[in-house]
Order: C-alpha cells, then structure tokens, then sequence
C-alpha cells in the first residue's frame, strides 16, 4: 500500500501520460496511426500534459515526419 | 468459461485441425475443396497462439504489465508514442506483409499444394512468429533498439558487423529479385504498364496535397489518390486495345532501364514526394485487397485442382525452380513462414509504440501468423489454377520442354488454343512463360473475385479483376523498391561515412547521388541479368534471395538465444535455438547445392561448366555471371558459419560461467498504466 504521496505522484504521472491512441478522436485517428500518417493533434497532446507550449508548428512537424520517414525498413 | 469447458472447446479446435491435416494428406481424389487447407492453418494458428505464445509470453519472457515499456517512459509525441494494441497490430502487420508471402507460395507450388503449406503453418508457429515475437521483447527491454545494434551489444561486434553486411546484400538481391517479377508481370503488358506508369503522377499530386496545400492530410490525399487509381485501371483496358497500346508495349530489357531511372529518381527526390504518398496508397490497397481475397476465399472455398504432390518434389528437376523439395521449398518461402527481415520491422518502430509489454504477444506472434494466412490465401490461389496452366505460365519454353515428359505423365497438360483463351479473357496478349509468380497469382485471384461478382449477378469482368491484382503487386512491389533503396542508401552512407565524414551526411547532394547510383547499379546488375538469362533468371535470383533472408533470420535468432541465455533461463533456449538449427540445415544444403551440385539447372559452377566453349555470344557473361552468383552464395554461407561459431562461443563461455552474464535490460519503471 503506497503512502499518500506516493499514491499522488502516481495519479500526477497519469494524468501527464500521452492518451493511448485509440481512446483519441475516434477512426479518423485510428486511421492515422495505423497507416502511419502525422498526428499532429497527438503531439499538441502530448506537449501540453508534459507542460510545454508545442515547439513545432504543424508545418514544421509535417515536414519534419516526413523528413524521418523513409529510414525505417518495410519488408518484402 | 468453467475449466471443463475450456478445455473441451480446445481440444475439439485441436482435434479439427488434425482431421484437416489427415484429409489433406491422405486424399488423393480429383480435388480437393480448400476449405480443409484454411481449416488447418486456422486450427493451428489458435493453439499456437493460446499455448504456445503464451508459454514464451509467461514463461520465458515473462511480459510485466506493471513495467514501462518505451513508449510510455521516452513518449515525445512522434516516434514514441503508446498506441491501442490492435492499431499496433494493423501498423506491424502493414509493415511486415509485403509481396513475398504472396509471391513464394506461387513459385513453391510446383510441388504440390502440401509441402508448402505445411511449412507455412508448421514454420510459422515454431519459426517465423517465434523470431518475430522473441526480437520485439528483447528490443523493448532495449529502449527499442535495433538488431544491428543488439547483436553488436550482445553478441560482439562481429555479429554487429555481419547484421549491417547481410542487411545490406539481402535489400541489394530482394530489390532485384522484386524487380524482376514486375518486370515480367508488365512485359508486353500495356494496360498493366499504362496503370502502374499512372501511379507515378498521382503519387506526385498526392505528394503536393499533403504536405504543401494541406499539410498532414493523408486521408484526403489517399482518397483522392484511390479515386483516380481506379480510373487508371480502367483506363488502361482502353489503352490496350486503342493504337497508343503500342506506346506502353516494351520488353524485358527496356523495363529495366526504367525500373532503374525509376529506383534512382526516387532514391534522391524528397521522400514526401513520391515515396511516402505511394508508401500509403499500397497500404490502403494492401489491407483492403487481402481483407477481401479472405473473404472471397472463405465464402467460395474453391477446389484445389493441384495435386497435394507433384513428381517434382522428388525428382528435383521442376521447371519452376530447380532443386528437391529439401531444401528448396523452404528456401523458396520465406516470407509466410520465417523471414529475417521482420527482425528489422520488430525491432524498429513497432517496439517505440507498444503500450503495454504483454500486448507483445499479440502483435509479435500473431501478426505473423495472420502473415502466414496470407501465405496460405496465395497458395490457395495458385492451386486453384488447371496445372497444365500453372507451368505454361511459370516455365520458360525451354524448361517446359525440358520437363514435358513429366507433365504428360501427370496429365499436366494445355493446348496453345486453352492458353490463347485465357490470355484473351485476361486481357493479355499471351500467359506463356509469365514467370515470377505474379501472373498466376493474378489469374487465380482473377478467378476467384470474378466468380464472387458474377455469384453477385454483376458482370464477371475478369480482365479488369486480373490488372486489378497485377497492379496491386506491381504496386506494393514497387513501393519496397523505392523505400529499399533509399534504405540502402543510407545504410551506404552511413558505412562510407566512417571513411569520410563528409559522405555521411544524409543530406549532403553528391552524397545522395553517389550511394543511390551505387545502390541501383548492384540491383539494377542483378535484375538485368534475371532478364536476359535464357534459363529464367527467378529460378536462381529466387534462392539466392531466400538464403540471404534467412540468414538475417539466424541473426536474429542467435540474438534472441544468447539473451535468453544471459537472462539466466538456458533451459528454455530450445524455444530459438531449434528453429535456428532447422535454417542452419537449409540455409547450408541449398548454398552448398546451389554452387556445387553437379545438375547445370542448379549448380552455378555446372552451369558454367556447361556453358565452356559454347558457341553461344552470351556464354562469356553468363558464365561470369554464375562465378559471381557462386561467390555470394559462399560468401553467405562463411558468414553463417562465423556467426555460429561467435554465437556459440559465447553461449559456451557464459553457461560454463568463465564470463558473467550482463544482462543490458532498462530498469524496470513501473508503469503508470498499472492500476
């Protein structure tokens, strides 16, 4: 059993964890993710429970996606 | 469920799949419905994946749903992200399912309909979804690193540096063995030529939407995209039987050079371009073409018209491909049952999304499988073809009249005017001598679809179902060309770059240039060599590229033991080690068979040997070619072999505890998902 503290961090942490995709916005995001499209909403998500302001507009993450993309292998 | 019951339910599933694989293997009638063939895999597949994954899931892994994985302790809103485990399972699937699963079967065929899908089903539960699955949780105890990189760590970096060279010379040979079956698939082919030429433009414009006008909308970009690839494939039928045809009407060596301009073009133009666009048109096309050939298949259930066993299996002497069963036909699949490259997909972006260590289970393991099904709906296909058709169409006309005795003998026969009608009804200009897999594969497919709109009351339209399925490979295919080469690029770069700093720069132009000419040449060398072979050059790219994929398989394997080992649980390496030492026996029969066998269809010294003062203008580059394809086969062979032995000596060294196991996992962080 946790002390109170303890437990507190543990729901802090919680709420600053990026939301599975899935629970998001419903298909369209589902979509997204599977296909392995941008997701800039996710990253909007992501900055403001890590308590940053997004550092990249959506331009700039757009390019910068697919500038990464295209390294990793798929297969035959 | 009451234990009772459970128990009974999996024993009924285990008893089916057993009467399935009884019936398959005993019945030798006229045909055969395939229905018993999906039942079997089926069957298998779920006690596979009840018992078996969760063995290696509890027992040797020993998955933690209270532990972090990486995407939740280094999550950054891009490459870390934590993600549903059936969106996962959709993504990993996307990534690893490409057209060799579709392609091998075909090709291993030629030996009857059992031996490869019992290899399909019996290595993909003991094999491939083992390397798959084993790779993924040893990468997401690693902050997602790469096999390269564990081997390195792991092993030493011998096995580091043999990882990055089998890499290398498996995309160099995969890229050209893929473009050879294109090739073959467009020749004289001007409606499939007109469509793929058509996703070039629509890729450009599908480039232009999503990052330029409307950044990041790929859903659009792909319906669009969809749209006007549909009315290509109907445009082409047009063009084929209108004078312009003649313009999209070229033959195996012109194809080539235009696979190779198209390699390099993509290779140095922006990824957003036209790789990334046409990366998810073939991701939109794959899922839902295979998604409907399953059903197709599972409400048809068509007849099997190949026997269960061909002569061939045992004479060794097929006209598809040369070599006995042993070790061909498991050489030829690869891809379905174990492939090598699924250790790169699972130990790069798949393990960066995993939410929770369990779901590995799922996505590792039964990812594969639904792999391998693929395999198995691609077996289905071509054997659902008149065996006469199925050689006249994957033989060249001289290894057809090689085997012609044989095919008499089995009643494996057409006459030119049966060929010349189904040519007609596909739209094509002939179906003889249409190697590489692709071609039959799209008449079965053909076939089937055609009976399920025609069962529907609509019109059959079998031409236009049969350039629906070329383009769907051609166009997948294509897609692993201009994403290999890129990959092959920087995997150039990146390894000059230790020479040269300054060539290690991705983005530096001459750079760029240099490593994506070098890149094409070796697979562009290849492929023009497959093409101008008079013995149909897939018959010896094919296991040249199967032995090179399952050696990355080893690699992989021999990880995922030396780490089982260090994690103090020897006792359950047999769980890798035994599929590592069924791809040692393959990979080492066919290498040594491919180079010494004294049969000239086989061996690449007896084919050279043969072609010695030969008359023929061609016999001095033929012969130089088959010296070359010698070396590599040798030379793949020695890196097994060191790789062994580097392996096993580390393993002898820290179970005979003269070296103590560090065990190089991430701490464990509990995670915040547990409740």
């Amino acid at each position: 059993m946790p002390d109170r503290d303890g437990r507190r961090r543990q729901e802090a942490l919680k709420d600053s964890l990026p939301v599975a995709v899935g629970g998001g916005r419903g298909w369209r995001r589902i979509l997204r993710r599977l296909v392995g499209a941008p997701d800039y909403e996710a990253y909007v998500e992501h900055c403001r429970k890590v308590g940053h302001p997004p550092r990249m507009t959506e331009r700039e993450f757009v390019n910068e996606f697919f500038a990464a993309k295209g390294k990793g292998v798929r297969c035959c | 469920m009451p234990r009772l019951a459970r128990a009974i339910l999996w024993f009924a599933v285990a008893a089916l799949g057993a009467v399935a694989f009884g019936i398959l293997a005993l019945v030798r009638g006229e045909t055969i419905s395939a229905a018993w063939l999906v039942i079997a895999a089926v069957c298998t597949y779920a006690v596979a994946f009840r018992f078996y994954s969760r063995f290696i899931a509890t027992r040797v892994f020993a998955l933690d749903p209270r532990r972090a994985t990486p995407a939740e302790r280094l999550s950054n809103g891009r490459d870390f992200v934590p993600t549903n485990k059936w969106v996962l399972f959709g993504h990993h699937f996307a990534a690893i399912a490409g057209a060799g699963p579709l392609v091998g079967p075909v090709l291993a065929a030629q030996f009857g309909f059992l031996p490869g899908t019992l290899w399909l089903v019996i290595g993909v539960v003991l094999g491939g979804a083992v390397q798959d699955f084993t790779i993924l949780c040893c990468s997401i105890r690693r902050n997602g690193k790469s096999l390269g990189q564990m081997a390195r760590e792991e092993i030493n970096p011998v096995a580091g540096m043999t990882t990055m060279v089998a890499v290398l010379s498996i995309m160099i040979i995969l890229l050209a063995v893929l473009a050879l079956i294109v090739v073959n698939a467009l020749k004289a082919s001007p409606w499939g030529l007109f469509t793929i030429a058509c996703t070039i433009p629509i890729a450009l414009l599908m480039g232009w939407w999503m990052r330029v006008w409307r950044p990041g909308k790929v859903g659009e970009a792909s319906g669009v995209g969809a749209v006007l690839l549909i009315l290509a494939l109907v445009g082409g039928g047009w063009v084929a039987s209108h004078p312009i045809g003649a313009a999209f009407t070229h033959s195996g060596v012109a194809l080539t050079w235009m696979m190779v301009a198209y390699g390099f073009v993509a290779s140095v133009l922006p990824v957003w371009m036209l790789l990334a666009p046409r990366d998810y048109l073939s991701t939109f096309l794959k899922i839902t073409t295979i998604v409907v050939l399953a059903l197709a298949i599972l409400i048809l259930l068509p007849p099997l018209k190949m026997p269960a066993l061909t002569p061939f299996a045992t004479l060794g002497e097929g006209p598809v491909f040369a070599g006995k069963i042993f070790p061909f036909a498991f050489i030829t699949i690869a891809c379905g049952s174990i492939s090598g490259f699924h250790a790169l997909v699972s130990s790069g972006t798949t393990p960066k999304m995993l939410a929770h260590e369990p779901d590995a289970r799922l996505i590792g393991y039964g990812g594969m499988l639904m792999e391998s099904f693929v395999g198995v709906m691609a077996m289905i296909a071509a054997c659902t073809l008149e065996p006469g058709v199925y050689f006249a169409m994957n033989t060249t006309p001289a290894a057809l009249a090689g085997a012609a005795d044989v095919l008499k003998t089995a009643g494996f026969v057409v006459t030119p005017d049966q060929m010349q009608a189904l040519a007609a009804q596909m739209g094509e200009q002939t179906l003889i001598a249409r190697t590489g897999g692709a071609p039959s594969l799209a008449v079965g497919m053909a076939h089937i679809f055609s009976s399920v709109t025609g069962a529907l009351g609509g019109k059959t339209a079998t031409a236009l179902w049969y350039h629906f399925a070329i383009m769907f490979e051609a166009l997948f295919i294509l897609t692993t060309i201009d994403a290999g080469t890129r990959v092959g690029r920087f995997m150039l770069q990146e390894i000059l770059g230790r020479l040269w700093p300054r060539f290690g720069e991705t983005s530096w132009y001459p750079s760029i240039v240099l490593s994506s000419a070098a890149v094409v040449a070796g697979w562009g060398y290849f492929l023009y060599q497959g093409v101008v072979d008079p013995l149909g050059g897939i018959n010896s790219l094919w296991p040249l590229f199967g032995i090179a994929n399952q050696l990355l398989a080893l690699v992989a394997l021999c990880v995922a033991t030396t780490i089982i080992i260090k994690m103090g649980k020897p006792r359950y390496a047999w769980v890798t080690i035994a599929p590592l030492v069924w791809l040692t026996a393959i990979t080492m029969t066919a290498g040594w068979q491919k180079v010494f066998s004294a049969d000239p269809k086989l061996g690449f010294l007896a084919h050279a040997a043969s072609l010695a003062g030969s008359a023929d203008p061609r016999a001095p580059r033929l012969i130089f070619n088959d010296h070359l394809n010698a070396v590599m086969a040798l030379g793949f062979m020695a890196v097994v072999a060191l790789l062994l032995v580097v392996s096993l000596r580390e393993w002898w060294l820290i179970l005979s505890r003269r070296k103590a196991a560090t065990l190089t996992e991430t701490p464990f962080v509990e995670s915040a998902y547990a409740r």
